[in-house]
């Protein structure tokens, strides 16, 4: 038993001995790209790209517009770099930066996009229900993709990634009143969705 | 508990938020309503559906060339950008304390040159297309050199040192205009540049127009 527990003491050191050792490269690159250097710059995008490319396409719900997201995101980063000060890991500094572009993007892209402004109706998703699909098939990245946009950020950023009321209305400018009550409405709307 | 207090509560007891007589209440329910529990039956897929999505998603094509390319042209810092405009603001500013420490009651008006190039300038969507811009900066500085000569003809009527002042802004003004010209020419698609470079223009005539009425009621 004293061997077991000695092992998962070891490998517990080790992996804080990696993640210190992925923070201080992170850190380093920070600090380069800061100093002007694209290269390093490239590298931290490659790091991230997944992670802030997926939480665009949900936010938005669609593709092409992610695409557009990412690269806003990254040209943002470059330019906002001076403020990173490396008190968190460069991924959670991006967070707000990726869901503030992709919110506040969306906003200004649904004046004058018609096919964003097709899904901006609340009450479309009630109105004009999917068809109906096979539980089996059921794809939830299109039904997402369909709810309200407010009821979808708050979805997205509670039950795909993970975040809590109080930190979503920190992210969004909501109270954490708001975001119950738009996790509660996306909910029902999907769940009627996999219903049907 | 009816149906409707427990579809307003289920989130927070599927979240582990609801806890002791409340949790029990709804949990009685549960046992009793088939319909709710085929409510919760649902949830529960779907937020396991939700939580197995993988965050990460790949960029269908690599997205990092575009990137490279946004941040590797040439612009104009934010530094540069904020001090332009704020030698801008100096001169209104200057302009606006000139008018109100001299300017009598009833102020007349000075007729602006016919090419006003007002209402001409921006093309839809906020950028300036080459032709235009050039035109426009044709206008402005027709406009601003009709308004050179009128102060001209005026200039022993203001005080020396408030005319030194104007002289002394309107050198910032022409020397911003250089350098938004000179970034242009490496940057000519920029919207931000075009903006400021009819902006500029707008605030040099605006500031001439009001030391010209300044010195015609002196």
């Amino acid at each position: 038993m004293e061997g077991l527990v000695g092992v998962m003491i070891g490998a517990t050191r080790t992996l804080m001995r990696e993640d210190e050792d992925r923070r201080a490269i992170e850190l380093r690159l920070v600090r380069q790209a800061q100093n002007g250097d694209l290269v390093a710059f490239e590298r931290l995008y490659r790091e991230n790209e997944r992670k802030v490319f997926g939480l665009c396409y949900r936010l938005a719900g669609n593709p092409e517009l992610a695409e557009e997201l990412t690269q806003e995101v990254f040209v943002r980063a470059w330019r906002k770099l001076g403020s990173f000060r490396g008190d968190s890991a460069f991924s959670s500094w991006l967070y707000p930066l990726t869901v503030n572009v992709a919110l506040s993007e969306r906003r200004s892209r649904r004046r004058r996009d018609a096919r964003i402004v097709a899904t901006e109706d609340p009450a479309s998703l009630e109105r004009a229900p999917r068809p109906p699909a096979p539980e089996a098939g059921f794809d939830l990245e299109k039904a997402m993709a369909a709810l309200p946009p407010g009821a979808r950020a708050v979805f997205v950023l509670h039950d795909v990634e993970g975040r809590t009321h109080e930190e979503i209305a920190g992210l969004l400018g909501l109270a954490s009143g708001t975001s119950k009550a738009q996790l509660h409405r996306a909910r029902r709307l999907l769940r009627e969705a996999l219903a049907s | 508990m009816t149906c409707e207090e427990l579809d307003s509560r289920l989130d927070d007891w599927l979240d582990g938020a609801l806890a002791g007589e409340a949790a029990r209440e709804l949990e009685a329910h549960l046992a009793s309503c088939a319909a709710c529990r085929e409510r919760k039956r649902q949830l529960r897929r779907l937020l396991a559906h939700a939580a197995a999505l993988p965050r990460s998603l790949a960029p269908p094509r690599d997205l990092w060339p575009g990137i490279s390319e946004r941040i590797s042209r040439p612009s104009w810092s934010g530094f540069q950008l904020a001090m332009l405009a704020a030698a801008a603001t100096v001169v209104l500013a200057f302009g606006a304390l000139v008018l109100t420490r001299l300017a009598p009651a009833g102020v007349r008006t000075v007729t602006m040159p016919a090419a006003s190039p007002s209402g001409t300038l921006v093309a839809a969507g906020g950028t300036v297309s080459d032709p235009a811009l050039a035109q426009a900066e044709r206008e402005y500085e027709q406009a601003a050199q009709a308004l050179l000569e009128a102060l001209q003809r005026r200039r022993a009527l203001l005080p020396a040192e408030d005319l030194a002042k104007v002289e002394s802004n309107l050198q910032v003004i022409d020397r911003a205009l250089a350098e938004v010209r000179e970034a242009l020419a490496k940057d000519p698609a920029n919207p931000e540049l075009n903006r400021m470079l009819v902006a500029t223009h707008r605030k040099k005539v605006d500031v001439l127009r009001r030391v010209v009425r300044l010195s015609t009621e002196l």
